[in-house]
């Protein structure tokens, strides 16, 4: 009940054409055969909401004054780390269509610059500029999804050079410079005004989630994409409009990370045009650990949410320990092959 | 040809093969003279790939079989690739080249490592060497094209030229004078204009000092190069003959067999009384074109199950593809029930609309999702009418599913295992009903039964059988004519990209199937090979290269017809 086969072509090697072929982990969900079976299930399924509570209590134990505070807690959920659940939201699209973008962080931060640039270079009211940059933010994945979808061409090497050419265009705008004095409507309605201590972007990353994952799991177009991300001939062969599906990857990836920009904008309060490269490991982190929780096996909205979280503890700790912040991207980076390996050797294993 | 009286190059002594409980070779002999091209013939799956097989050291052969190589005695099994150290070669049907590199990167590349490798490789020299080296073979092509801008005659040559030159750098090293030459059906994707150049050339190599094996569906090419047939039926050696000594039909007489062998399933074919004649016409194929298929035209009726046959390159295996949408076609029309469909703009997506159905042959790449369950695969077509308010209702979905894997007796009885983990033929069943469930008009299977086993084929044959007597037009593509004659009211030969015949009633067995076949391919060959001359002037005046007559045109010149996608 718990395997399956290895997939072919590893997750994220140039090989498999900029296709992610997602974990070999085991399946889950309808009926367990058999005792002993059922609880390796229920073990892979729980695996990380476990280590995460681990993570919780060690810490909880070793800073027992600073870590589990309000304070501490609205720091772990809120700011700059739900800007990062919404951008790991923002490549979870993609990938569930069996695609790569590698050129969100790059969509984010012209996003963030572009509307700060607006509104306060051009007087633009903040919600038309933020509406406006989400219009360029969709358009930057549509750009992306003519040249790899419609072109044919190969993911991973067409988002890094377009993710190159955003990041360029944000250092063109804002010639290099911090953006301040952004109106702060645009922080109230995200990050300073909170609802049980916690900021409302938070909210707005956990409603977008819960709607992809019952789009994703509860609906006809979740399991086509579902099809298109695990065996795009057959979709192919059966009839379903593959390139319409993975335009769709893109688009909606490309949307999500301009809200992740917007978001990043509220929260910080000024763009600054060289701070956004460095979230795209962490997201893309989260989505692969997500796929090994929840629904092992897939890539998932929930398992994403709980991966972000669960990095996000694991930093917050590292740094309350008195680790340098420099610890993070080590932590992510680890995170993210520990991730590929671990599941695909789980898929291996039977 | 000078046949000298030495020892052969290479024989075979009571060669036997078991898979399981199956004997593919049954004490075969089997020789090659110095300096003879010898044809290995017979049905698919009559034994010919299982002997080229263990000459390649895949195939581990029964300890009685045994092997003499310039008549020393070489023990069996071979391992992989230590045919090279016994001077043979092989070109098989995909020629093993590397498509995106050019045809000097290809003919040096057999060099790499030996020692005039280690310094730099200066590509002028290459590219003036590898000409001369193309010259001398009498194969004029650019050694710095890219192999996939060939036309697909110019890739076998080099493919060839590559074999060749390992040979020769064999007999030079062992210091022998034979070695031999494995043509693995070469010539099935060439334009007969372009097999003489193919036969020019072996004709070539072979007066270099290498016999040639040359395994082949291709009877007028066999006549054409070969100088002895043998061939296989069953496992055993059918006969063997000069070609100068036997007619076309008793060639034909020894692939095919004689004796009706016992036929299965008879059962599932329509009863003779049932009228097809007055059943209307769902699907009209008209002048369909693309890929090998030149110009068919074809109808199904309703409650008809047509079966198409033919050697592989015949055009028959791409027909559903090409009625899908799933592969582009340049040319042709569709009547689906009186509804007129362009075929070159038709996509998949138009299929499922317009109540087409495909079962492709290659289940694990286009058929089914391994890593999702059986429900999903089950019912990903069709879980758009279990929705309410847009979410899939789960309970009624479920529902059907039972009802569909009872039905359809998928074994385990288990909607959520993976379909990965089923068996070929369950995992078929899965795949039909998904396709049945969204109730099409026109059914095209390619090689359904491929990897099925015998229990889950006879489920398979009931199922088709039914849908389609509930109105359903079928077309079932299959290279095993005993399936065709088990489940098909009407069968057409297809040979050269065109339907040469028709098969029905009590004319559909399995003899006449593999005659007609054969018949139709031999005749095509040599149709083509007289209108070759009229053709290449008709070409030439238009200006076109007449590839077949001009030894000497350049052949990247010619239509790059096969390019790699």
């Amino acid at each position: 009940m718990s395997t399956t086969e290895v997939a072919p072509g590893a997750p994220g090697t140039p090989g498999a054409a900029g296709s992610p072929s997602g974990p070999a982990l085991g399946t889950s969900g309808g009926r367990p055969s058999g005792g002993a079976d059922r609880y390796v299930v229920l073990a892979e399924r729980l695996a990380l909401p476990v280590a995460w509570l681990a993570l919780i209590i060690i810490y909880s134990i070793l800073r027992p004054d600073t870590f589990p505070t309000w304070t501490n807690i609205s720091n772990i959920l809120g700011g700059i780390q739900a800007v990062l659940f919404a951008l790991a939201l923002a490549a979870l699209m993609p990938t569930m269509a069996g695609d790569f973008d590698l050129s969100l962080g790059g969509i984010m931060g012209l996003t963030a610059i572009f509307v700060g640039w607006l509104n306060t270079f051009q007087g633009v009211n903040i919600w038309l500029a933020c509406l406006i940059g989400l219009v360029v933010a969709l358009l930057c994945g549509a750009i992306n999804a003519f040249l790899v979808v419609t072109c044919d061409s190969d993911a991973l090497i067409i988002t890094l050079g377009t993710g190159a050419i955003y990041l360029g265009i944000v250092f063109v705008i804002a010639r290099g410079e911090l953006i301040t004095g952004i109106d702060r409507a645009l922080s109230q309605a995200t990050f300073t005004t909170r609802l049980a201590e916690i900021p409302l972007e938070f909210y707005y990353a956990l409603a977008l989630m819960l709607i992809i994952w019952a789009v994703s799991s509860f609906t006809p177009l979740g399991l086509r994409v579902l099809f298109v991300g695990k065996a795009r001939d057959v979709a192919r062969l059966s009839g379903i409009r593959v390139n319409r599906i993975r335009w769709g990857g893109f688009v909606l990836g490309g949307l999500l990370a301009g809200f992740a920009g917007v978001c990043l904008l509220g929260t910080t309060g000024t763009a600054d045009p060289t701070g956004t490269a460095q979230y795209l490991l962490p997201a893309y982190a989260a989505v692969f650990l997500g796929a090994t929780t929840i629904r092992p096996g897939r890539f998932n909205a929930i398992g994403t949410g709980v991966a972000v979280y669960f990095l996000a503890t694991g930093v917050n700790g590292l740094q309350l320990l008195g680790q340098r912040s420099s610890v993070q991207q080590l932590f992510y980076g680890g995170a993210l092959v520990a991730a590929v390996v671990l599941s695909r050797q789980l898929g291996r294993r039977h | 040809m000078a046949i000298t009286a030495s020892a052969p190059v290479l024989e075979m002594r009571g060669v036997t093969q078991w898979f399981g409980g199956f004997r593919a070779l049954d004490n075969v002999d089997f020789h090659v003279e110095p300096g003879e091209i010898v044809a290995l013939c017979g049905e698919n799956g009559s034994g010919k790939s299982t002997l080229i097989k263990i000459l390649a050291g895949i195939n581990a052969p029964d300890p009685a079989s045994r092997l003499f190589v310039g008549g020393r005695e070489v023990p069996l099994p071979l391992a992989p690739g230590q045919f090279r150290d016994l001077g043979l070669a092989f070109v098989h049907q995909d020629l093993g080249l590397a498509r995106s590199l050019t045809v000097a990167e290809n003919l040096v590349q057999g060099e790499l490592g030996s020692a005039r490798a280690r310094s730099a490789i200066s590509w002028r020299r290459e590219h003036r060497r590898v000409r001369e080296l193309l010259e001398s073979y009498d194969v004029h092509i650019d050694p710095q094209v890219p192999v996939n801008l060939l036309p697909p005659v110019g890739q076998a040559l080099v493919a060839i030229v590559r074999a060749a030159e390992e040979l020769k750098r064999y007999r030079d090293r062992a210091d022998v004078a034979q070695s031999i030459l494995v043509l693995d059906e070469p010539t099935v994707f060439l334009p007969e204009s372009g097999v003489d150049f193919l036969f020019d050339l072996v004709r070539t190599v072979v007066a270099g000092g290498t016999s040639t094996i040359f395994i082949s569906h291709d009877l007028a090419a066999v006549r054409a190069l070969c100088h002895r047939v043998v061939v296989l039926r069953d496992g055993r050696l059918a006969g063997q003959a000069p070609i100068s000594e036997i007619d076309d039909r008793t060639l034909i007489d020894m692939i095919v067999g004689q004796e009706s062998g016992g036929l299965v399933g008879h059962t599932h074919r329509r009863s003779g009384t049932a009228d097809i004649g007055s059943a209307p016409v769902v699907a009209s194929v008209r002048g369909l074109r693309g890929g090998q298929v030149r110009d068919t035209s074809f109808d199904v009726r309703s409650t008809e199950i047509v079966g198409l046959a033919g050697l592989l390159g015949s055009g028959a295996e791409e027909v559903p593809y090409l009625c899908f949408g799933a592969q582009r076609s340049e040319a042709g029309t569709m009547v689906l029930d009186g509804r007129s469909i362009a075929l070159p703009a038709f996509k998949p997506w138009n299929a499922l609309a317009a109540g087409v159905a495909l079962v492709p042959a290659d289940r694990r790449r286009d058929g089914i999702a391994p890593m999702l369950t059986v429900s999903e695969n089950a019912t990903i077509l069709v879980n758009d009418r279990y929705t309410r308010f847009g979410a899939i209702q789960g309970r009624r979905l479920a529902a059907r599913v039972d009802t569909l894997v009872e039905k359809f007796d998928v074994r385990p009885r288990r909607p959520a295992a993976l379909i990965g983990r089923l068996s070929g033929g369950n995992q078929q069943k899965v795949v039909l009903a998904k396709w049945l469930e969204t109730g099409p008009r026109l059914l095209l299977l390619h090689e359904p039964t491929q990897g099925v086993d015998v229990a889950a084929r006879a489920e398979i044959y009931r199922l088709v059988r039914e849908a389609t007597e509930a109105g359903m037009a079928t077309v079932w593509v299959s290279s095993d004519f005993e399936e065709l004659v088990a489940v098909c009211d009407r069968v057409l030969i297809m040979a050269d990209g065109v339907v040469r015949a028709e098969l029905t009633g009590d004319e559909i067995t399995e003899e006449r199937i593999s005659a007609a076949v054969y018949e139709f391919s031999a005749q095509v060959a040599d149709a083509l090979a007289e209108a070759a001359g009229i053709v290449a002037e008709a070409a030439a005046s238009l200006g076109e290269p007449a590839t077949a007559t001009n030894t000497a045109t350049e052949l990247t010149k010619g239509p790059a017809s096969d390019v790699d996608n």
